[in-house]
């Protein structure tokens, strides 16, 4: 009986040693599998930042080389996602700085371009308005409403209500055909009945007033005509 | 002497460069003188339709008439041709334009199409510019009967232009003058 409960304390012992053994070796198993993959996660991570790198290089390069294919919104919107790649490198923070500076160029280009497109258009707005604007307004509608007269009775009948506000039939009228150099070049002068009859046969209307000249009375005594 | 030698040779290079500067015109000009040539030959088209057209009156046929001779230099020949003969017969303008008028059909379509130069306005020793544009006509007559007679022909205008000064409230306006000449049919074919 004693030696029954030897043998087993014996067995238990072992059985504990045998326990404790293979806890010991699955430790160090899972310790040794535990910092293979944090080595893996590093090389990974590496690899990663080595990618991310040069793609930002070469989006700030395709930035700084363009000539033109891609637009500004489209090379400002690659340098901010660059920039937010908060990368740790001097070669690209020296490429965000060329890439800056030039989109910086670009934007200012296209902002003069702007603003003389916009000048331009006020210059032709304000020419626009004083031929057709203004005083002119009235015998411009005048000279469309002959050319536009559905037929020859109508047409005769809105060539006497032009005429009335002419001192006569025979009022010139200059058709100013091109101004170059200083150079004024008219068509062969014409009169302002003879005028308003052209503009009935031809049904077109291809000339606005550049200028009138007025008598004591208010009527026109000169005309001036340039293409419309 | 070698003074006077001196003071001629100025005054001739004052001269020939003052010539040179009066023959040379610049591109702008050139190309507004092209575009108003071609502006009368589309206005001597749209006088045609009208005076050929049987339902234009004939005190309006007769006011166009007088305005589409402004167009013409003096002397100046319309060709007439028909797919029905073989020559080409040549009127004065007024002629041309009274037959036109007068033409024994029903109802006359005329249009003209294709209007462009063939050969540039060129100057002249005389200072003049000459050119030529050619034009397509098509022509349709019907008579009372219902019969057609369709032609396209195809046609030379001589177009001549001048410079002219002319005084207008006590200024000199410079102008060109633009004039057409004779009027070549240079083919004739069914429409």
């Amino acid at each position: 009986m004693e030696r029954l409960s030897k043998s087993s304390a014996r067995w238990k012992s072992r059985a504990r040693f045998a326990v404790m053994m293979l806890l010991v070796v699955s430790l160090g198993a899972g310790f040794s599998s535990c910092s293979s993959q944090k080595k893996a996660a590093k090389k990974k991570a590496e690899q990663e930042l080595a990618e991310k790198k040069a793609k930002a290089k070469a989006d700030l390069m395709a930035i700084i080389n363009d000539d033109g294919r891609m637009t500004l919104e489209e090379k400002e919107f690659k340098l901010a996602s660059v920039k937010r790649m908060n990368l740790d490198d001097q070669e690209i923070r020296d490429l965000i700085t060329q890439a800056e500076e030039k989109l910086a160029a670009e934007r200012s280009a296209i902002e003069r371009r702007k603003e003389e497109e916009r000048l331009k258009r006020e210059q032709e707005e304000r020419e626009r308005e004083l031929r057709e604007g203004g005083p002119y307004r009235a015998i411009n509608n005048s000279l469309d409403a002959v050319a536009n007269a559905g037929d020859v009775s109508t047409a005769n009948m809105r060539i006497r209500e032009a005429l009335t506000a002419f001192t006569g039939d025979d009022v010139p009228v200059l058709i100013l055909i091109s101004s170059d150099g200083g150079i004024k070049d008219y068509d062969r002068p014409t009169t302002i009945r003879k005028y308003l009859e052209f503009i009935k046969d031809q049904k077109k209307s291809p000339n606005k007033v550049l200028n009138a000249v007025y008598d004591a009375s208010g009527k026109i005594r000169e005309l001036e005509l340039i293409k419309k | 002497m070698r003074k006077i030698f001196g003071l001629t040779a100025a005054l001739l290079l004052t001269f020939s460069a003052s010539v040179m500067a009066q023959d040379d015109i610049s591109p702008a000009r050139k190309q507004a003188i092209d575009s108003l040539a071609l502006e009368k030959v589309r206005d001597l088209s749209k006088y045609i339709s009208i005076i050929g057209n049987k339902d234009t009156p004939w005190s309006e046929a007769n006011r166009v008439i007088e305005r589409t001779l402004e167009l013409f230099a003096e002397g100046s020949l319309m060709g007439v041709s028909s797919i029905n003969r073989e020559e080409v017969n040549y009127y004065g303008i007024r002629e041309y334009l009274e037959r036109l008028m007068a033409l024994n059909y029903d109802k006359v379509t005329i249009s003209w199409y294709n209007i462009q130069y063939i050969s540039d306005l060129e100057r002249q020793p005389d200072g003049r510019y000459v050119g030529v544009i050619t034009i397509f006509q098509r022509f349709e007559g019907t008579t009372k009967e219902g019969l057609r007679y369709v032609d396209v022909t195809k046609k030379d205008v001589t177009v001549y232009v001048e410079r002219k000064t002319t005084q207008i409230s006590g200024r000199i306006i410079g102008f060109w003058d633009v004039l057409l000449g004779d009027i070549r049919v240079t083919e004739t074919k069914p429409g």
